[in-house]
């Protein structure tokens, strides 16, 4: 009996190492999800999760791979397994293909991840000559005077046009296009970028 | 610090423990909310409305969650996010996570801590980050600090008073020499008076005295001035880093090697320079300034007063003159500075850019740095010279009110001014000129100041940081056996972030003990607690059931070995570099070490023998040289515990089994503590500690740990199994291409 019981042990371990070594030729490759295939929803505790396949999906993170070029296109779907993993699902190539409800719900989440203010006008900027700026800015949650840190990083050019500024908290400002500015906050910039 | 910062509407702070607001709510939403925290609760209000209330306990875990943009405080179950309790830009993320902290502790020993014990992460004053400094390095006195440089002079008081007293002098004497202008221009020039030469020749004769005194002075005041500048340039770098070798690695880890490097050589030496140049300066210019200007008030008041009344508003618009050309300059930096790191980039991965046949694209890309670099630095001299010059003629405008005026007087034209003489004015227009020079200097001052009062600081800073892992009055000297205990351990390198929760585990002197785990769950963070780089912020590590606290640093790490994955060899020898943890040790010891080690050989085979140079980081070695070049130096260094930390991970497989039985030796009877991805490495353990996320989850030997299927190192060595198996799996299909592949042309 304590033999069988052994034998069957064995095969069970010699089955699970099979599975585990059969799955070396997997390569992960990038999945466009279907749109018509995922239905997120808020879960009670304030995070999104996602019903695909007919399965749930709790506190999915979505990620905006190309965070300063694109906010809608290429959002990241992945979850955490069992073993705490990062499990990608695939890939949304275009957040509008998704139905309004839908749409406007991960659109609200991901400008929350991502909560940058955009910078509207810039009014002054001061250096303190001890490696940090004021700068006095009208953004789109209103205006505030930031204090920047080590500017030559934090205070820089992403693109040709992309002004982008941390402050000393951490918090993120962005410019989309300089050249949209007025020209006195463009002059006032120029000298600082 | 404070957390008890904003009462929501309609409540008093009284009210609560911990109160704090926050500015994101719900759906991305801004909105002006407040966590309470109560004896026995956590509310969230929204505009003064009660919208959640949550019981401590409801969760067993509290943390902050860093976003992209934003953070939010989360209740975690079973490490795992279940709910999003508020959100808030990161202003107020340190109070929060302070929160958290405070709250986690009351779910591990059901004490409620009241009042938060870290020191305030801002200035109150000017709000600017205070990181690691005790005060606010742009709110402190300069006064302070500049007395504190000064106050490194007394050392070489007499040198630097005899540089002083040799530069007032010399001022005096120049002061002197108008005079004797206006004397000979008065006297014998002017009315031609040709009868008396013994007074000319005395004027002459005094002029070339003047002249040779001057030279003497000079030459006695450069020496003085050199002798206190070398030596306090010397005793500040000296200081500077001595004082950041003693500091802990988490002082250390903040800054970064070219800070620390900066520190210790940029900064000492802008403080050196400003010392001993503009410290005499100060004292010399401001004692000519106010001689030049008594002089000319006595000489005549009113043309003194056309010398100086433009002054005020003229220093007003040089100030905002230089505060632009200094914006200019600093813009041409940071494009040098770009096409700089273009180019080292560029050159650095010359490789890749070849390989990948991007060379135009690099070329392109330097052409359009290089362009913007030199349009910058053309605008900054552009803009130099063009506001220069005219700020040159406002300062010494008044010089053209003299020069008018005093020839008015001389014809006299004006009688209401009075009258003079040529000699006179050309005296009086000396004394202008001089006045302007030191009035030169003290526009730049500010701005000097400010420069220097940030090396200052950031040089104090260092000099009178109080390193966090220091040894105790009552530490001792242990003679170590090597039982370590972790008890009730947790850690984290920030406070709002544990890399190590509540690790208990006992390790007995002599065994040899492997550490796994995934990568981040807390492996090296163990062995740094382990060599006391860092100390536990909660529970106790023991060795030989001393409080490792109360062990000194010194005894500790003299009684520990580490052989690190990538072993740092100094320039210098061979010899040099295996006696560095052992300078005292004999010849025949360091050879018996290097044969235990199995590096003799190699070394006998290097041109000079154990005299032979390793170079830069030991590069004329190879990694497995190195790492028994380590080795051995572990093994002269005969420690009682010996920590190693992927001690052959970079090596291939042949040298690791070379490497192996050098290590044996080096472990055998010593308590042993070694890190390895590759977990065949620590199949000879006695026992495995496995960590995940901090947190140690499974203790046994080998074969007890993976009779758990569902086990954390079960899952690892599946893993590693799995990849071995992919990487051969490549390595077959490199070497046979499979035939749709081979005929794919």
């Amino acid at each position: 009996m304590d033999k069988n019981e052994n034998k069957k042990d064995l095969a069970k371990d010699m089955e699970i190492e099979r599975k585990a070594l059969e799955e070396k030729f997997e390569i992960d490759r990038l999945v466009i999800l279907d749109c018509k295939d995922l239905k997120f929803y808020r879960d009670d505790g304030n995070f999104i999760s996602l019903k695909y396949k007919n399965e749930d999906y709790f506190n999915v993170r979505l990620t905006r791979l190309v965070p300063f070029f694109s906010k809608t296109t290429y959002i990241s779907v992945a979850y955490d397994n069992k073993e705490n993993e990062f499990v990608e699902l695939g890939v949304i190539k275009d957040m509008s293909e998704l139905p309004k409800d839908q749409f406007e719900m991960l659109d609200q989440y991901l400008e929350y991840k991502y909560y940058m203010p955009e910078i509207k006008k810039i009014f002054s900027i001061k250096d303190n000559n001890r490696g940090f700026i004021f700068v006095d800015i009208e953004t789109s949650s209103g205006r505030k005077t930031i204090c920047v840190r080590d500017w030559y990083s934090n205070f820089r050019m992403l693109s040709e046009s992309l002004l982008y500024a941390v402050d000393v908290d951490g918090n993120k400002y962005f410019c989309p296009d300089i050249e949209k500015l007025d020209k006195k906050s463009l002059q006032i910039l120029e000298i600082f970028v | 610090m404070n957390l008890l910062l904003k009462a929501p509407e309609g409540h008093e702070l009284s009210e609560f423990l911990f109160s704090l607001p926050f500015n994101l709510y719900g759906k991305a939403k801004k909105t002006d909310g407040t966590l309470c925290v109560t004896r026995s609760e956590i509310q969230v209000y929204i505009k003064g409305e009660l919208k959640d209330t949550i019981a401590f306990d409801e969760f067993e875990e509290y943390a902050c969650e860093q976003l992209i943009g934003c953070s939010m405080m989360v209740g975690r179950v079973k490490d795992r996010n279940v709910k999003c309790i508020c959100a808030f830009t990161q202003d107020n993320f340190i109070a929060f996570a302070e929160l958290c902290k405070i709250l986690n502790h009351y779910l591990t020993t059901g004490v409620l801590v009241e009042e938060s014990d870290i020191d305030e992460p801002k200035c109150p004053k000017c709000g600017l980050p205070l990181d690691s400094f005790t005060e606010c390095p742009y709110c402190a006195s300069k006064v302070k600090t500049f007395s504190k440089l000064f106050g490194r002079l007394k050392k070489y008081k007499w040198a630097f008073l005899a540089a002083i007293a040799c530069t007032v002098f010399s001022e005096l004497l120049n002061v002197v020499s108008p005079y004797i202008n206006q004397l000979l221009i008065d006297d014998y020039v002017w009315p031609k008076n040709q009868s008396n030469w013994v007074g000319f020749a005395v004027l002459c004769a005094s002029m070339f005295v003047i002249i040779i005194i001057n030279t003497f002075l000079d030459w006695a005041n450069m020496k003085a001035s050199f002798y206190v500048s070398l030596n306090l340039g010397q005793d500040l770098r000296q200081d500077v880093f001595s004082k950041t070798l003693d500091l802990s690695m988490s002082s250390i880890s903040k800054k970064t090697a070219g800070d620390l490097i900066s520190r210790v050589s940029n900064d000492a030496n802008k403080l050196q320079s400003f010392l001993t140049d503009n410290g005499k300066s100060a004292v010399v210019r401001i004692f000519s300034l106010i001689i030049v200007t008594v002089i000319m008030f006595i000489m005549n008041w009113k043309l003194a007063l056309l010398a100086i009344v433009p002054i005020p508003l003229v220093a007003f618009i040089i100030k905002r003159a230089y505060n632009t050309i200094q914006m200019y300059y600093g813009r041409s930096w940071r494009f040098s500075n770009a096409h700089s790191k273009l180019l080292h980039d560029a050159l650095d991965g010359i490789r890749v850019v070849k390989t990948c046949g991007t060379e135009d694209i690099e070329i392109e890309k330097y052409r359009d740095a290089s362009f913007k670099a030199a349009k910058a630095s053309s605008k900054a001299e552009i803009v130099w010279y063009y506001i220069w010059p005219a700020c040159d003629f406002l300062l010494t405008i008044g010089n053209y009110f003299v020069l008018y005026f005093g020839a008015m007087m001389i014809l006299n034209r004006i009688p209401a001014f009075g009258t003079m003489t040529l000699g006179e004015l050309t005296r009086f227009t000396s004394y202008v000129g001089m006045l302007y020079n030191p009035l030169r200097w003290l526009l730049q001052l500010p701005r000097q100041i400010a420069d220097v009062s940030i090396s200052a600081s950031k040089v104090f800073e260092i000099l009178e940081e109080n390193t966090d892992v220091r040894d105790s009055s009552d530490c001792v000297d242990l003679d170590i056996k090597g039982n370590i205990e972790f008890k009730d351990v947790y850690f984290g390198y920030k406070i709002y972030n544990p890399v190590l929760k509540n690790i208990n585990i006992k390790l007995d002197k002599g065994k040899m003990y492997g550490i796994v785990g995934h990568s981040g769950a807390g492996k090296s963070t163990m062995i740094n607690l382990i060599l006391r780089l860092y100390d536990v912020t909660q529970g106790s590590l023991t060795i030989d059931g001393v409080d490792i606290r109360k062990i000194s640093q010194e005894s500790l790490r003299s009684q520990v070995g580490v052989v690190l994955q990538e072993t740092y060899l100094f320039e210098g020898t061979v010899l040099e570099n295996l006696t560095y943890a052992k300078p005292d040790a004999t010849f025949e010891e360091v050879v018996q070490a290097a044969k235990i080690a199995h590096c003799h050989e190699f070394i006998t085979k290097l041109p000079d023998g154990y005299n032979t140079r390793v170079g830069n980081k030991g590069h004329t070695l190879s990694g497995g040289e190195r790492q028994r070049v380590a080795i051995a130096r572990a093994i002269l260094h005969n420690p009682k515990i010996i920590i190693l930390d992927e001690a052959t991970a970079s090596l291939d497989t042949e040298t690791e089994r070379q490497i192996q039985e050098g290590l044996a030796e080096l472990c055998r009877g010593r308590t042993t503590i070694a890190i390895a991805h590759r977990l065949s490495t620590l199949s000879n353990a006695d026992q495995l500690i496995v960590l995940d996320k901090g947190r140690l989850v499974e203790t046994g030997t080998h074969e007890e740990l993976m009779k758990h299927k569902g086990g954390v190192y079960y899952q690892l060595v599946m893993a590693q199994r799995k990849n071995t198996k992919m990487k051969e799996a490549n390595i077959d299909a490199r070497e046979d291409p499979k035939p749709e592949f081979a005929g794919a042309n």
